[in-house]
This record gives structure tokens, C-alpha cells and sequence, in this order.
């Protein structure tokens, strides 16, 4: 066998593909053909690293690093050939390892199924293209770690740049694991953070696909704590490999956060030492700066937090201004409710109030303030937002200029909850004196805990009627109530929704919420004192008032006896001799006219001094339990006659059962005579007369109601006010005394008196004597 | 006949009630206050007295029971222009308490019944 005559050529095309910017694949498939061609070989291959099994006979021509030369004067002697490996065995053939002093490319393989003898021309020239194989696959094997490593620290100068430019966390996790997947060549990747406070490491950001198994997150805790990267490439199941890597977050330090990547996107997935190393690298530069903006989101929001606290507490300001601006209880009430629903105060879309009624134990609702639909909830919203000012002139306009008339509110004002009724959140929030922030129920058993026994959520009509109208299904309404604390203690219920723009109602606002509230409660129950502090006011000066009357009246009757005392003396001469006059005078004398005229007027003077007398109480008292029907019968009967002729329609209404009142007949008698002979003339023998006798419970206490009604010219309103002054008449030939009368009766059987005066309609006079005690307790 | 002492210290009831009780047939004696009619008391003997409570020095009350001191028996009837004593009328012991009115009749009517006249 003579050398080949191309060897020349040969070596020359192997260099220049060498040199050549082919893809190393084409390099080598057209090296080796060249050679198969040129030594007119069966073939020529090249067998890389990972191909070659270890115990085989082409590892061991590895390890030595010495080719092998198999022919006609040196047959194969080699032992341990593996099965795989046969089909290398052919009657001469060569095996030229690649490598040079640090790297191993594989082996160079040449074979011919005729058996031959390799000339030393042909060993020299084999050796020559197999260096020449080597050096290409050399080359382009460190092109490319170059390439690589050019990119992967161009992809890091980039990240370094670009997390730099950040300080927002959630863009800044994104950019890293965005990056980092590039440069691994990951399927996926997480990222890692300790809670502040628990110390548990929390995903904050993940990329890709992630095994998300205990396993993992075991995994993550031990880098975390041990603060050691951690790699691993094992064999799934389903024979697909799981590979990782993690590695901690350190800053100052201090482990805050793991970033791992999975499952290279090469097959077979494996990580190798190098991506460890880069992940590093990368790890070590992010970890500053996501330290960084770790603390900056925390500064930033603290200052949020901060900020928001001064902007609640401003409002707080502005709506505590408000409530100082009146102490009238209903606006009081109002600009509370108001406060807590408006845009620029709490925001809630509705609020109701319920105060307790320590008396009879019970919640009673007191106001509502809220749009009655979503429509009215929008334009309401509207129109605020193009309002300008500060909560507090906002609220001063409101008060003054809307009456509340909605539905809500006339509905809440009716609803009453015994305080015993434990099941209805309501009650159960002035009894534990702490707020309920009732959230929409998970599941049908929440639901009914937090129902009450009449089927509805709130234990009230408020629930009732908002899953009628409104809601439709109860399940969904949301609600928080709170409770409204006075000096001590809790006097109400604050209930507050957000039915139409269903926000969530938080804990923020529930915190905040009581704190207006806290503000609004001792407001409120100012006012309410005030509003008592008002009323016993009232009572105090209408009892000065009564008792300057009374004195006034002592002294007018002591007065008046002595007068009447001495008038009725010179009046039984007068009288008296004018009868004697009267009989003696004969019938026709005009002198008999006379004294018949004297008589006449003394028995008037002397009924009006018996009058007088009785006004000023000569009569003694005697106190029994009466009927006040019977006595109204008796006095009916004394002006029956009156009643009977004429145009005076009577009509009489009497309870069946009327308590009986102690006091005495006499004067009430004469009391209830003079209210009706008054109402019979004054209507001119023409128009209705109606007196009604009633049971009346007023303040848990029993009195009865006696009404006395004319159809006739009324009071004038001037002389309204001295109708009980004696003597103050307006009739011409009457001494006034009637009326006094009644109210000193009245008086004495420590009963009120009212009149309802509409002058030219008539007018009716209402009493109202307190009730003997029922005698079975 | 019987007789009537009648105290009063206005002369003009004084002399009303004399012309009326002598009109009705009884004889009537006067007496201007309390310390008179004790005087006339033992002289005349009335068979009733009409004593006035309000009167200068001695008043009726005061004369009355001076008179119950001497005379158990003789009625009196109490005529008066206040009303309000009337209910102590069986205190002092009198037996009949008259409201002085122009018209006489009750006064009259009383008199006939305490003497058995009707």
C-alpha cells in the first residue's frame, strides 16, 4: 500500500475548513469525508467525549492519550471490548485521541474492512488531520465559551444597569428573574423573601414553570437558613430530569431570600458548575439592590401609612369641627351619619344609628343617612365631587339644606330590638361594647351563625329589608357595626355598609371608624343632655311661671274674702229690706218695681260673692276615688236643659274602661260644668259640642283624658294667655271666674290643662288628671 | 210668744231681722256685740239667740261660750257672712250655722225647726 499521493491536498482542504467560519458540525462532516475519500477508507468518524463508555477499549486509548493502530503487522489485542464498541472492530483501523495538555475532544476514528498496513507516511499524515480535527473542535469550543460568557456578562451589565434604574420591588423581582433564565437557560425560576416579623421566606416573584412541592420549599429554607447555594440534578419519575439551583440573598450579612432556577432548557437538563458560579455572581450584585428597595418600599410605605394617618387625622379634625359647630341633637345626629358616608370623611356608602333606650331596654333606631339605590348613590357622588371645600363646610351645607326624608331613614326610625335579643348583632355590639365587622359569609353555615332566629342576617329589619329591596340575597350584604361609647358607657350602635360600590370594609376602617365615633358619641350625648338640660329648663320655668299664678292668686283671694266679707253685710240689709219693700208695696205701685229691682240685684251680687268664695277655696276638700264619667254625667245634667233646645249638636265619647282619679267630686263637678256651659255659649246656640273621656299612658305612667270641644269662635290668641286669670272675661255680663276655676281644679289634682285654640273654628280644652294606682299590685 | 235675742254690730241687720222675726210673730230683743247679749242673756231669757261672729270687742265664738257657761239649753244659730266656719259649727257648740243672705228664708226656716215650730 503506497502513501496516498494527496496527502498534500488532503492537509491542505482539512486547514482551510479548519480555518473556515463553517458551523463546526459541517466542518467536521467535510473533514471526514475528505479523509474517507482520500485514504479510500470504509469510514472515518469522530467520536465525541460523551460517547465514548467508560471500560470500553476506546476509554482506555483515551486515558493514555496515545493512538491505537490496528493492522496487518499489529493485530487488535485488546480486551474488555463493549458491545457498543464492536462495530469499531475491522480488519485495520485507527484510533487517534484529540487532545492537547489541558482539554480532551473525543477520538478520531478511521477504519477499512481490508486488511492493510498503515505506512509511516500514512501514520504522519493521520496524526496531522487528526490535530487538525482537535484544533478545530478546540476552537470553536472556545468561540463559543467566549460568545457565552460575552453575553452572559453583557446580560449582567444590563441587569446591573437596569436594577439600578429601579426602586420599585415588584419590577425589579421581574427583571431578575427575566434575566436570570436567560443567561441559566432555565425553565423557571423563584424568587424568595423572608417576612418581616415571622421570618417565613414567602414567594414574591416566579417566572416560568417551578416545582412547587414541599420538597421545594424545604429546599428553599435550607439554603436560606444555612446560607449555602444548593444544585441538584436528579432523574424524575417519568424519566425527565429535575434539576435546580438556589442560591441565598445576602445583604449586610444577613440571609433575607433565596432565588432559584429550574430545568435547563437543554436536554439533558443539568446545571453545571459554571451556571452556579454565574448564578452567584448574580446573586451577589441583585442582593444589595433588592435590599435596597426592600427598605425603600418600606420607607415609602411608612411614609403612605404616615401620610394617610395625618390625612385621617385632618378629617377627624374637620369633622370634630363640624360636630362643635351646634348642640341641637337631630343635627348633631345628622352631621355624624353625614360624616361617616361622605367621599372626603369615612366613605361609607350608608350609615344608621341606633340609640339605647336604657327605660325599656331596647335599640331604637334614630336616624339613617344614605342614597335610597345605586342610581341616587352615583349622582350623590357626582355632585360631591365637584363640591370644593373641607369636610366641615361640606357637612355645614348638607345639615342645613337637606331634610332627610328617605326611605332608609323612615324605615330605621322604625325599628326597635330589645337589648335581650342576643342573636342580633345590633344588640350583641352594645352588650360587648366592640365592634362586628360582618363580612360576606364563606359558606351556608357561617351564614347562619351570624343570622338571626327571624331569618335575618343583621337580627333586624335593616338585614330584612335590604334583602327584600336592595340586595336581593342577604347572603352577599356586608355590613360593620360599631359601637357609640358616651362617659362610660355604650348609648348606640353605629351600623355602617357598603352596599353600593361593595368595598370590602377593613380593619383600617373599622379603627378609623371608631375613632370618629369616639368623638361623635360624647358629641351626641352632649347634645342629648343638653336636649334633657332644655326640657327640665322648660319644666322649671313653666313651674316658676304656674307658681307666680299660684301666689298671685293667694293674694288676690285673700283679698277677695275680706272684701266679699264685708260686701255681704250692707248687702242682707239691702236685700232684705228691699223684700220687706217688695211685700208691703202694693202691687200697683211703680215703687214695688223698685224694690223688686234691688232684690233682684242683690242676689246677683251675692251669687257672684259665693263665686268669688268658692274660687278662693272656702269649701273644704274631701277626697274619694271617682268616676270621672259620673262626675261629667252630673255636671251634663245641670246645663242638659241648655244642651237640649237649640242648634247644639252633643255628641259624647267615653272609653268603657277609664282608670278612676282621686279627687274631689264638688269641684271637679263645677270644674267640668263651667269648661261646657263656656263651650255652650260660646257658639250662640249654634254647632257641635263633644266632650270625650280616655285612659291616656304617658311616660309609663296612667292618667286620664278628659277633651272638652266647641265649634265655636275660639280664643282671640291675645287673651289665649289670661284665661285663667280670675276676674279676665271677655263676656260682658260675667265675672270671668269660670275658667280660673278649672285650672285651680286642675292644679290642685295635680293635672295638666291644655287648649287647642284655632279661633273662629273652635277650640278644646284637654285635661289631664293623673290615674289612681291599680290596687292589685 | 217666744223670744228671740239677735246679736249683730251692724245696726241696720239689727233692725231687718227685728222687723222680720216680729213680722212672723216672735219678740225680739238686740244686742250690739258679744258683752251685750251676756248682759241681756239672764234679763230677757230668749228662748234662741242668731249670734254674728265677726263683731268689735267680744266675737261670736267668744260670746258663745260664755253663754253655753250660763245657758245650756237656749239654741243658737250662728249667722254669718264667711262660710268657712261651718264645719266647726259642732266644736263650739252652736246648733245651727246660717251664710247671711239678703233672703231670709233659710234664716227663718232654721229658727222654726230649732223651736219646733214646724
Amino acid at each position: 500500500m503506497s502513501i496516498h499521493p494527496d496527502g498534500y491536498d488532503l492537509l491542505k482542504t482539512a486547514i482551510k475548513l479548519s480555518s473556515s467560519s463553517l458551523p463546526i458540525e459541517t466542518k467536521l462532516e467535510t473533514m471526514l469525508r475528505s479523509i474517507t475519500d482520500g485514504f479510500q477508507s470504509d469510514r472515518s468518524l469522530h467520536l465525541p467525549p460523551e460517547a465514548i463508555s467508560k471500560e470500553g477499549f476506546l476509554s482506555r486509548v483515551a486515558e493514555r492519550r496515545k493512538p491505537l493502530w490496528v493492522d496487518e503487522t499489529a493485530p487488535f489485542q485488546e480486551e474488555g471490548v463493549l458491545p457498543e464498541e464492536r462495530n469499531l472492530l475491522c480488519s485495520s483501523f485507527a484510533c487517534i485521541p484529540l487532545s492537547d495538555e489541558t482539554s480532551f475532544q473525543g477520538i478520531f476514528y478511521i477504519g477499512f474492512s481490508k486488511a492493510r498496513t498503515f505506512s509511516s507516511g500514512e501514520v504522519d499524515l493521520l496524526r496531522l488531520l487528526a490535530k487538525e480535527i482537535g484544533a478545530a473542535i478546540r476552537n470553536d469550543q472556545l468561540h463559543r465559551v467566549a460568545e457565552e460568557t460575552i453575553s452572559e456578562w453583557t446580560a449582567l451589565h444590563e441587569m446591573g444597569k437596569a436594577v439600578a434604574s429601579t426602586l420599585k420591588l415588584e419590577e425589579l423581582f421581574e427583571l431578575i428573574l427575566n434575566t436570570g433564565r436567560k443567561i441559566l437557560k432555565a425553565k423557571g425560576g423563584v424568587l424568595r423573601i423572608e417576612e418581616a416579623g415571622t421570618g417565613d421566606l414567602k414567594v414574591k416573584s416566579r417566572i416560568g414553570d417551578y416545582h412547587q412541592t414541599p420538597l421545594d420549599e424545604r429546599m428553599a429554607h435550607r439554603v436560606y437558613f444555612s446560607r449555602t447555594p444548593f444544585s441538584l440534578s436528579r432523574k424524575g419519575r417519568e424519566k425527565s430530569f429535575l434539576s435546580l439551583l438556589c442560591v441565598p440573598l445576602i445583604s449586610k450579612d444577613r440571609s433575607f431570600g433565596t432565588l432559584a432556577f429550574y430545568d435547563k432548557e437543554s436536554d439533558p437538563s443539568r446545571f453545571d458548575q459554571r451556571d452556579l458560579q454565574l448564578l452567584l455572581t448574580m446573586a451577589n450584585q441583585m442582593s444589595c439592590a433588592i435590599d435596597n428597595a426592600m427598605t425603600h418600599h418600606e420607607i415609602s410605605v411608612m411614609a403612605q401609612d404616615h401620610e394617610k394617618n395625618v390625612r385621617q387625622l385632618s378629617t377627624l379634625m374637620e369633622l370634630n369641627r363640624a360636630l362643635l359647630t351646634t348642640v341641637n341633637f337631630e343635627r348633631i345626629v345628622h352631621v355624624t351619619l353625614t360624616a361617616i358616608t361622605i367621599g372626603d370623611g369615612l366613605g361609607f356608602n350608608r350609615a344608621m344609628l341606633f340609640l339605647v333606650n336604657d327605660k325599656d331596654r331596647v335599640l331604637e333606631g334614630t336616624m339613617a343617612v344614605g342614597p335610597n339605590s345605586a342610581e341616587e348613590a352615583g349622582e350623590v357622588w357626582s355632585a360631591f365631587s365637584q363640591r370644593k371645600g373641607n369636610p366641615s363646610e361640606l357637612i355645614a351645607q348638607i345639615g342645613s339644606s337637606t331634610e332627610n326624608h328617605s326611605v332608609l331613614n323612615s324605615l330605621v326610625k322604625g325599628i326597635q330590638i330589645p337589648l335581650e335579643h342576643e342573636q342580633c348583632i345590633l344588640s350583641r355590639t352594645v352588650l360587648e361594647g366592640r365592634p362586628f365587622n360582618i363580612g360576606v359569609p364563606h359558606d351556608e353555615e357561617e351564614w347562619l351563625q351570624t343570622r338571626c332566629e327571624r331569618g335575618c342576617h343583621l337580627g333586624s329589619e335593616v338585614g330584612c329589608y335590604v334583602s327584600e329591596h336592595l340586595s336581593r340575597d342577604p347572603k352577599i350584604y356586608a355590613f360593620a357595626t360599631i359601637p357609640l361609647w358616651g362617659k362610660g358607657k355604650v348609648i348606640g350602635v353605629i351600623l355602617v355598609d357598603n352596599l353600593y360600590n361593595r368595598n370590602p370594609i377593613t380593619e383600617e376602617d373599622i379603627r378609623y371608624l371608631t375613632m370618629f365615633s369616639n368623638q361623635a358619641g360624647l358629641a351626641i350625648e352632649n347634645a342629648m343632655l343638653y336636649r334633657n338640660l332644655e326640657e327640665v329648663h322648660r319644666e322649671l320655668k313653666e313651674a316658676q311661671s304656674f307658681l307666680v299664678h299660684q301666689e298671685k292668686m293667694a293674694a288676690l283671694g285673700e283679698l277677695s274674702t275680706s272684701v266679699a266679707h264685708e260686701i255681704r253685710n250692707p248687702l242682707v240689709s239691702i236685700g232684705g229690706f228691699a223684700r220687706r219693700l217688695d211685700r208691703t208695696l202694693p202691687a200697683d205701685a211703680s215703687e214695688k218695681r223698685y224694690a223688686q229691682t234691688i232684690v233682684k240685684e242683690v242676689k246677683r251680687l251675692e251669687k257672684i260673692l259665693s263665686h268669688i268664695l268658692t274660687y278662693t277655696h272656702e269649701e273644704p276638700v274631701a277626697l274619694k276615688e271617682l268616676d270621672l264619667r259620673e262626675v261629667m254625667e252630673e255636671s251634663l245634667s245641670m246645663i242638659s236643659e241648655g244642651l237640649r233646645n237649640g242648634g247644639i249638636q252633643f255628641t259624647k265619647d267615653f272609653s268603657e274602661k277609664v282608670p278612676r282619679v282621686k279627687g274631689d267630686y264638688y269641684q271637679l263637678k263645677q270644674a267640668f260644668f263651667n269648661l261646657i256651659s263656656n263651650a255652650y255659649e260660646s257658639m250662640n246656640g249654634k254647632g257641635r259640642l263633644s266632650v270625650r273621656i280616655h285612659p291616656l299612658l304617658k311616660n309609663g305612667s296612667s292618667f286620664v283624658r278628659v277633651e272638652v270641644e266647641d265649634t265655636g269662635a275660639g280664643i282671640d290668641p291675645e287673651s289665649l294667655h289670661h284665661i285663667f286669670n280670675p276676674f279676665y272675661t271677655t263676656k260682658d255680663d260675667r265675672l270671668g271666674l269660670g275658667l280660673s276655676i278649672v285650672h285651680k281644679t286642675v292644679a290642685f289634682h295635680q293635672g295638666q290643662i291644655e287648649v287647642n285654640n284655632h279661633p273662629g273654628k273652635g277650640v278644646t280644652f284637654l285635661l289631664t288628671l293623673p290615674a289612681q294606682e291599680e290596687k292589685q299590685r | 210668744m217666744m223670744k228671740i235675742l239677735v246679736v249683730d254690730d251692724e245696726e241696720s241687720i239689727r233692725l231687718l231681722y227685728k222687723e222680720e222675726l216680729e213680722e212672723d210673730g216672735f219678740v225680739v230683743e238686740l244686742a250690739k256685740d258679744g258683752l251685750e247679749a251676756l248682759k241681756q242673756v239672764p234679763l230677757f231669757r230668749p228662748d234662741l239667740i242668731t249670734l254674728d261672729i265677726k263683731m268689735p270687742g267680744l266675737n261670736g265664738i267668744e260670746t258663745l261660750k260664755r253663754i253655753r257657761e250660763m245657758e245650756r239649753r237656749v239654741p243658737i244659730v250662728m249667722c254669718s257672712a264667711y262660710g268657712e266656719y261651718k264645719q266647726d259649727l259642732t266644736t263650739w257648740a252652736s246648733d245651727a250655722y246660717v251664710v247671711k243672705c239678703a233672703d231670709l228664708t233659710e234664716l227663718k226656716n232654721t229658727i222654726r225647726r230649732l223651736l219646733r215650730l214646724l
